[in-house]
């Protein structure tokens, strides 16, 4: 595969003032990760610590083999709720490795309203169960959890995808003889005491674990008998009396090595075989690309200068270079898996979705995984597009993405506008894994094009009623709407609504992605299967 | 040609092939079979050929291998036929620059009379929400710039003129 022929001058004065710009959205970026990791207020540190417990990262340390790679999930999950009081929805989501195999790992941060269940929380937890699902992923459950959190139980409780959902694919994940295992270092109340009890192993912590219906308060209440937390549901109660528990840890870390011998004795299911080459460095240094995205989302630029950031030795075998010359496609590798790419390089035009659609079937055709790399406006819109059928050649497009069977992979790199969101594998398309960089915005069209569009439905409905309006009136209806908008299109609220899987340093993509093909081959890959294209 | 080395600069058409139990170099003139045995020491190979043993030692970096043997060191870059191969691809640079989608000018950065070089910025046009930047297809004189900042343009339409170019 050949090397991809960088144009980009490092010293040029628009390359230097992208890479100062997109630095300092960086720097912020990490600091709110660092926060929503770490910092907590001191009560509930102590807390903890009077609790004789460890706090969740601690835990996950213990638990992961040393030295190897942890990506985590929507670390900055909502972030843009609840005040901001809820970091990362009080749960640890991600995929980790253990004893040498990749598991799917649920950790509840009691450090967090005491792990309470938000709406986000529970959001966070089955899209995590859905990931081990498809990708055929074992699961560590670490439970310390006060429970839903009552005041908001109607976005907790009653939905399909709330919190039932969460045994339900734990149901599920046995059935698909895909092992799980929990260890309870905290209490499991109500619907929590499922998450221990569906799951095929458990270990519960003794002194701070409990699994239990209903908790001392609530029986008292009930039926008036009283009862120590100990005696209801504490380790030696069920893993002596109920069986309701299997081991009974006396620390700890205790607790986390058994875990690991435990997920030791799994059985390990061959991996899925792709195409392969020797793992590569790419040839230009990823975080040049802080200097590529322009300052100014509107402003073009190249994606093959994206590519070639991105992919083992800035290598790329470009497909149809010369045909729908605004959709890139063509093969890659990402830490030796081979790809295959689509990027966008401008407005997706009738040439551009037939060349995506024809793409797709090639790769399902000999079973290689997709990377949708997004940077779309959407497709184009006019007169002369609508008569060569733009709407059914973009019809054609979503049913060979749609019904790909090889996993796919998106990365929001920059602008995900409209349909073009779907066409490249937006968040209803089933990527196994969604990631987006920081300054990427994410809504059915442009901030200013939405502004002024109900800007004008405001204006038009006041007009009728009689007001003529100055200009400082007209803007100072358009204002605030368009900031409302800017700030609903931004990748945190993306972010805290789990729209995607987390957000990216652009320069940690390639390794996001490389360890997302190496989770998903956990699962086999079916034949190709379609429904009908509109010819 | 399904490889091409270049060997100090030079390049060479051959291709290497396995036997059962040696390696056998393909090249123009012929098929030359050989067996390459390392030694233990740090690049250090033993090279049969033709009935002669040689003492090589190889150092190999991403495009360039060098290798030392007989008392001579040897450059060794493998060129990419595809790549090499190609041509030329852009023939005579057109002298119209014609609008890739219908759109607005944003700016225009030169006037009629203007001396360009080929990649220089002439005006950027903003369609469906993006902004491109188009350029000079190559260097000459600037003969028209039909469209005005806020000018509306359909499809093809010509965005700018460069003189025509003498022979």
């Amino acid at each position: 595969m050949r090397r991809i022929e960088s144009q980009i001058d490092t010293n040029a004065p628009d390359f230097k003032a992208n890479y100062a710009a997109m630095s300092e959205r960086l720097k912020e970026f990490h600091a709110r990760q660092h926060a929503a990791r770490f910092e907590r207020p001191q009560r509930d540190i102590d807390r903890l610590a009077r609790q004789n417990k460890l706090g969740v990262r601690e835990r996950l340390k213990l638990l992961l083999d040393p030295g190897t790679p942890f990506l985590e999930f929507s670390t900055l999950a909502a972030c843009r709720e609840y005040d901001g009081v809820v970091p990362g929805a009080g749960v640890v989501t991600g995929i980790g490795i253990v004893q040498g195999r990749e598991v799917a790992i649920h950790a509840n941060d009691a450090s967090v309203k005491g792990g309470a269940w938000y709406p986000h929380t529970v959001k966070k937890v089955v899209r995590l169960l859905d990931v081990a699902l498809e990708n055929r992923l074992p699961v560590v459950h670490i439970c310390d959890s006060a429970g839903g959190f009552l005041p908001l139980q109607h976005g907790v409780f009653p939905d399909r995808y709330l919190g039932g959902r969460v045994f339900r694919n734990q149901v599920k994940l046995s059935q698909a003889k895909i092992p799980q295992i929990a260890v309870v270092g905290g209490h499991c109340t109500a619907g929590g005491a499922y998450v221990p009890t569906l799951s095929d192993y458990n270990i519960i912590i003794e002194g701070t674990g409990a699994i239990f219906l209903g908790g001392p308060p609530l029986v008292k209440a009930a039926t008036g008998e009283e009862v120590g937390v100990q005696e209801l549901g504490g380790a030696v109660m069920h893993t002596s009396v109920s069986g309701t528990g299997d081991y009974r840890a006396a620390t700890e870390e205790h607790a986390f090595s058994l875990a690991r011998e435990i997920v030791s004795q799994w059985k390990r299911t061959p991996k899925t075989i792709i195409e392969t080459a020797a793992f590569e460095e790419p040839y230009y240094d990823p975080k040049e690309l802080y200097g590529i995205i322009p300052k100014d989302r509107k402003t073009q630029f190249d994606m093959r200068e994206v590519l070639a950031r991105m992919v083992d030795g800035s290598r790329f075998h470009e497909y149809q270079p010369d045909y729908g010359t605004t959709m890139i496609c063509g093969y890659a590798h990402i830490w030796g898996y081979k790809v295959g790419i689509l990027a966008n390089n401008g407005v997706l035009f009738n040439d551009s979705s037939l060349k995506a659609a024809h793409f797709i079937q090639l790769c399902n055709q000999n079973r290689t995984p997709l990377v949708f790399l997004q940077n779309i406006t959407g497709y184009m819109v006019g007169r002369e597009y609508e008569e060569r059928g733009i709407a059914k050649d973009g019809a054609k497009m979503l049913m060979a993405q749609g019904g790909s069977v090889v996993p796919k992979f998106t990365v929001i790199a920059n602008a995900s506008y409209g349909a073009g969101n779907y066409g490249m594998c937006g968040r209803a398309w089933d990527a196994r894994t969604l990631f987006m960089w920081p300054q990427a915005e994410i809504g059915v069209m442009g901030a200013d094009q939405a502004a002024n569009t109900m800007a004008d439905v405001k204006i038009r409905q006041l007009q009728r009623e009689g007001k003529e309006l100055t200009a400082e009136e007209i803007e100072a209806i358009r204002e605030p709407v368009l900031e409302k908008y800017r700030r609903d299109v931004e990748a945190y609220t993306s972010t805290s609504e789990l729209w995607d899987d987390g957000l990216l340093d652009p320069a940690d993509t390639r390794n996001a992605l490389g360890m997302s093909i190496s989770a998903s081959l956990n699962a086999p890959i079916d034949d190709p299967n379609y429904g009908i294209f509109r010819l | 040609m399904q490889r091409i080395f270049q060997i100090n600069g030079e390049e060479t058409e051959c291709w290497l092939s396995h036997d059962s139990s040696e390696m056998i170099l393909n090249t123009p003139d012929g098929a030359i079979p050989c067996q390459l045995d390392p030694t233990g020491t740090p690049g250090g190979y033993m090279l049969r050929v033709r009935g002669r043993a040689h003492d090589v030692r190889l150092a190999a970096g991403p495009d360039v291998t060098f290798v030392h043997v007989n008392g001579k060191t040897y450059a060794i870059g493998r060129v990419d036929p595809a790549e090499r191969l190609a041509g030329n691809e852009s023939g005579a640079a057109s002298d119209r620059l014609v609008a890739p989608m219908p759109g607005v000018v944003v700016s225009v950065n030169v006037k009629p009379g203007d001396q360009v070089e080929e990649g220089q910025p002439l005006l950027v046009i903003e369609s469906m929400k993006l902004e491109t930047s188009l350029t000079a297809p190559r260097d000459g004189v600037v003969a028209e710039i039909p469209f005005a900042e806020g000018d509306s343009f359909g499809l093809k339409a010509t965005l700018a003129l460069l003189a025509p170019e003498e022979e």
